[in-house]
């Protein structure tokens, strides 16, 4: 079994020092948050460019070609509505540590997100949803079903289709909390990869009880099988939750010093 | 090996029909995977993709009887490729071979040591199990039959080296009922060799030049209707022996590969070209590396100790610690008079304790206590290995009345228990010696 | 339908480790695949086979390895006898000497010996200390410095004295460091990490995760090593890349199957052939289960070993 997959989510337009930084392509403040997350311990980068509907393309790829040049080839989750930018994205990106992430496809409108990730040899990030939001498990695992037939008729491998629950908020949705839980084990018991949103259960909340919950669902989501999230490196108690459920797992071999590497 | 709801999907008609109950077919496979329904209740899975399951979810190696009564034996059955994924459950067998090549003389005097070396370690019999009684074309089959009368005499496993199907069948009128293997079976014969192994009902043990061809013979015989076969690994160099023996065992647990997935047999006699060492070397890589039956020229004791010992660890199970027999151990030509050291049962311990004594060259008694066969701090910790619990043993194995000395050693980690001890075993005088075993050579005689 | 396997060849591999310098230093790591699994993908190479000498006098010695230094007076001579021994790739000098509560001899006197025995011979040189901490500290480090150029293997750092043995052998004389754990996995990790974490490049660093002589809890051994692979290969964990040399010798040579003489086991026969075979099966079973370099102290079981791993590669 693999090591915990975190894809760092701190480069995104909803950021609004990120969002100036693409839009004039400042390389400066992109690299630092870059630096900040993979120091911290991040996997994955997600780029986030937003809709990016006139200059994607040219955008992404500044993009992709600034951060692998920087730190070594890290592997990248290329984050936009605009398939076009993600395509673009791809094309100049080095998959030495890591095939690119398509972020993302749903079971409704963007199912053809596969198709785009089948073509190019990459993973895809697969939404459990439809037009709305699912409202069972019985739903979910529709929706997988469908996702799942979809990248393997264009070829994909099934390891290759990362299947996201979608995280639901506690305020608001907490009778909900255990359904999620139990649709990641049953993606596990598939034999299926996942990934998520994971701090979306605690928006709302006081910005000192966030790493407490989301700490606690990771360690929750990991023991029913979760392969992967997206997340805010930066978090330290997160951080070294996943780290810790990672040698209970079996996926990293314990040494004294495990949470400094 | 259980398929994962994924493997089942895959072959699942994916229409979403719900006739079975489940809001889809991948509901439906999960639950067929967690063995919740039976994959007939779904009426539309065809009859080829129930076959390919059943397939799947066959054991990857197949379990191989050989011999009867108490000369047994299980091969393969294996499930896993490393030993701390789960305990191998079939230990690796050692033949000697004899030809009917050799004049009468090397015969007897090969036939005559292999009962040479025979003994027990923790509860085990190491000797060797088997007698590998190759024919050789050069010889009359008269001569070779005679050969696997006498070598039956010792009531060991045979496996007949002979790739002649009608030496073969006079070999097999005389010992069948032994379960011999009949060990010869190549791409040349293998028809004759599968009918003469059918009718007398012995496993049969399958060649091929190279792993191309074994792969295709074993696949042959497969198709005649035998899944009671032992491959043989190559014996063209020591590189494509190891490629036998490794390759086809990841074949068959990692790859769901069932044409590889029977018990092997390594000739490290024919691989070694008579360099003794060189076999004691090959004996032991393939005992770690997928060996089922091991041939070899001879078993002394100079290959036997390592190897039997390295058997032994090799396939204890992980779970269960290896114990000795608790007692007393006289060392040196200790006696009533000598010092007594007291220890736990396990049996690590035991080794490394009693070699440093004997290295010590001082006369003593090593007593071993019932302590669950953990080790001194474990069971110290567990109170299996306590003040009461070794008086209890000292009174219970009536030490005292066989044992004049009242000289105590105890472990330096359990050095705390000295004063309960001296309490309830008046009389003696409790001694605390070093932490580590490779310190009591230097203990014992400077208390000389 | 020939047979077809799927490769095991991982993306990740083992550090490449080079001991010693010029014709005959010898490299040691960089493989891909399991041990000797070179139907997955081509092994470059092939594990090494070393000798010891000790300074601790041939009295000391079994007697079948006195007999092979036979005329032999000084450590040096059995140097210079010992490295010119068929199948010797790189010579082990243990300063067992040192130990504190045996001969207790002077690090400078052993810094000495080192200094000889290094003038002698031009093979890789691996120094093993006295099994004592706070004195191999000292004499590892003064070794460290005696040897430098040479490029040698201090053998070891352990958890004690990392810091001392770390910074002169790794840092200030960039000799090869050894890390030093006895069969256990998660401390072999830590180790190399500590060492890391003072600055010693993780390509200058073999480990020696210890070993135990057939028989003699041996499953540990191969499941350290087992799992140590599984790490570095599969999960492509960089602080378990490093290669693992592994002393035989020094315990092999200690158990009663080894040398227990003749007279007392008149059943078992010749000590030697016995102290030989001990030494080979053990050997063997290290390196399949992941050394990528053995140290021995028979000859014939230097050639026996080497003449295995040159059929296996």
């Amino acid at each position: 079994m693999g090591k915990f997959v975190t894809i760092g989510e701190r480069l995104s337009t909803t950021a609004p020092a990120v969002n100036k930084a693409f839009t004039e392509r400042d390389p400066q403040p992109i690299i630092a948050r870059a630096k900040q997350q993979l120091d911290a311990g991040a996997v994955y980068l997600d780029v986030n460019i937003g809709p990016a509907e006139s200059d994607g393309e040219d955008l992404m790829k500044w993009a992709v070609k600034l951060l692998q040049s920087e730190f070594n080839n890290v592997p990248l989750a290329l984050d936009t509505s605009n398939m076009k930018a993600i395509e673009a994205g791809i094309s100049v990106y080095d998959r030495t540590n890591g095939k690119p992430i398509v972020n993302s496809a749903d079971a409704a409108g963007r199912i053809e997100y596969l198709d785009l990730a089948a073509a190019n040899d990459a993973i895809c990030i697969a939404l459990c949803n439809g037009e709305g939001l699912a409202k069972d498990n019985d739903e979910r695992m529709m929706y997988c079903q469908t996702l799942l037939e979809r990248g393997m008729e264009h070829g994909m491998e099934a390891e290759d289709i990362w299947f996201d629950p979608l995280f639901l908020v506690v305020k608001g949705m907490q009778d909900k909390q255990m359904q999620i839980l139990e649709c990641i084990k049953m993606f596990s018991d598939m034999g299926l990869n996942s990934t998520g949103g994971l701090s979306n259960n605690s928006n709302g909340m006081p910005k000192l009880i966030r790493p407490i919950m989301d700490s606690a669902l990771v360690a929750m989501a990991m023991m029913q099988g979760l392969t992967s999230a997206i997340v805010n490196p930066n978090d330290l108690r997160l951080m070294e939750t996943i780290k810790s459920c990672d040698i209970f797992k079996g996926n990293t071999l314990y040494a004294d010093s495990y949470l400094e590497i | 090996m259980a398929l994962k709801g994924l493997d089942i999907f895959k072959l699942s008609p994916k229409k979403n029909c719900k006739e079975c109950g489940s809001p889809t077919c991948m509901a439906f496979s999960m639950k067929v995977a967690q063995g919740a329904v039976s994959i007939d209740a779904c009426p539309y899975f065809s009859e080829d993709a129930k076959a390919a399951m059943s397939e799947a979810t066959a054991p990857p190696m197949k379990t191989i009887k050989v011999g009867t009564g108490e000369s047994e034996y299980t091969l393969g059955g294996e499930t896993v490729l490393f030993r701390h994924e789960k305990t191998f459950v079939s230990k690796t067998r050692y033949a000697v071979a004899v030809c009917s090549c050799m004049d009468d003389a090397e015969i007897d005097a090969k036939l005559a040591a292999i009962p040479a070396v025979d003994y027990d370690r923790i509860s085990e019999r190491m000797f060797v199990e088997m007698i590998y009684v190759n024919y050789s074309a050069d010889a009359s089959t008269e001569k070779y039959v005679e050969l696997v009368k006498k070598a039956a005499g010792l009531n060991r496993v045979l496996i007949l080296g002979c790739e002649d199907p009608e030496a073969a069948k006079a070999a097999l009128a005389v010992c069948k009922d032994s379960k011999p293997v009949l060990n010869g079976a190549t791409p040349a014969n293998y028809e004759a060799m599968n009918a003469v192994a059918a009718e007398a009902g012995v496993v049969l043990g399958v060649i091929g030049a190279n792993n191309d061809e074994l792969f295709d013979n074993v696949a042959a015989l497969e198709k005649l209707g035998n899944k009671n076969m032992l491959i043989n690994a190559c014996t063209d160099s020591v590189k494509s022996a190891f490629a036998t023996a490794v390759q086809f065992r990841k074949a068959a647990i990692k790859d769901s590969n069932r044409t590889c997935g029977y018990p092997s047999i390594v000739n490290v006699a024919k691989l070694a070209k008579g360099d003794a060492h060189m076999q004691a070397a090959l004996a032991s890589v393939f005992t770690m590396k997928y060996g089922s039956i091991v041939v070899m020229e001879q078993m002394g004791y100079a290959e036997a100790l390592p190897l039997y010992g390295m058997r032994q660890n090799l396939f204890t199970d992980p779970q269960k610690p290896m114990k000795v027999e608790p007692g007393i151990y006289p060392i040196n030509g200790g006696d009533e008079n000598s010092i007594c050291l007291t220890t736990v049962d396990f049996a690590l311990t035991y080794f490394v304790v009693s070699g440093e004594l004997e290295r010590s060259g001082v006369p003593c008694n090593l007593i071993i206590n019932d302590a669950g066969g953990l080790s001194v701090l474990t069971s110290w910790a567990a109170g299996k290995f306590s003040s009461s619990s070794i008086a209890k043993f000292f009174q219970e194995q009536e030490i005292e009345g066989k044992i004049k000395c009242r000289k105590l050693c105890i472990p330096g980690k359990v050095a705390v228990l000295k004063g309960e001890l001296e309490a309830k075993m008046p009389g003696w005088e409790i001694i605390v010696a070093p932490r580590e075993a490779v310190q009591l050579v230097k203990f014992l005689k400077d208390m000389q | 339908m020939p047979f077809t396997a799927k490769s095991g060849k991982f993306n990740a591999s083992i550090n490449t480790l080079t001991i010693g310098t010029g014709d005959k230093a010898i490299t040691l790591g960089g493989e891909n695949v399991l041990p000797f699994y070179t139907f997955d993908a081509p092994i470059e190479n092939a594990p090494k086979v070393g000798i010891e000498i000790t300074d601790g006098g041939m009295e000391n010695e079994p007697e079948c390895i006195q007999k092979c230094y036979e005329g032999c007076t000084t450590v040096v001579d059995m140097a210079k006898a010992a490295a010119a021994m068929e199948g010797v790739e790189f010579l082990s000098l243990r300063l067992e000497g040192g130990d504190p509560n045996g001969l207790n001899k002077s690090t400078e006197e052993l810094v000495q010996i080192v200094k000889d025995v290094a003038a002698a011979v031009d093979l890789p040189l691996v120094v093993c200390g006295c099994k004592n901490v706070e004195k191999d500290a000292e004499l590892l480090s003064k070794a460290a410095e005696a040897l430098d150029g040479r490029n040698a293997l201090l053998l070891a750092a352990k958890e004690e004295n990392y810091k001392t043995v770390g910074a002169a052998a790794g840092l200030a004389y960039k000799q090869v460091v050894g890390a030093e754990s006895s069969v256990d996995i998660n401390l072999a990790k830590q180790l190399n990490v500590l060492l890391s974490q003072l600055g010693v490049n993780g390509q200058s660093i073999a480990m020696n995760i210890g070993t135990a002589s057939a028989g003699y809890g041996f499953e540990y051994v191969i499941s350290t090593m087992d799992r140590i692979k599984a790490a570095a290969l599969s999960q492509n964990d960089a602080t378990l890349q490093m290669p693992i040399i592994t002393p035989v010798a020094s315990e092999v040579w200690g158990v009663k199957e080894a040398v227990a003489s003749e007279a007392d086991m008149p059943e078992w026969g010749p000590a030697e052939e016995r102290g030989i075979d001990m030494e080979i099966e053990t050997a063997a079973a290290d390196l399949v289960s992941g050394s990528n370099a053995v140290i021995l102290r028979h000859p014939a079981s230097v050639v026996t070993i080497s003449k295995l791993i040159k059929e296996l590669v």
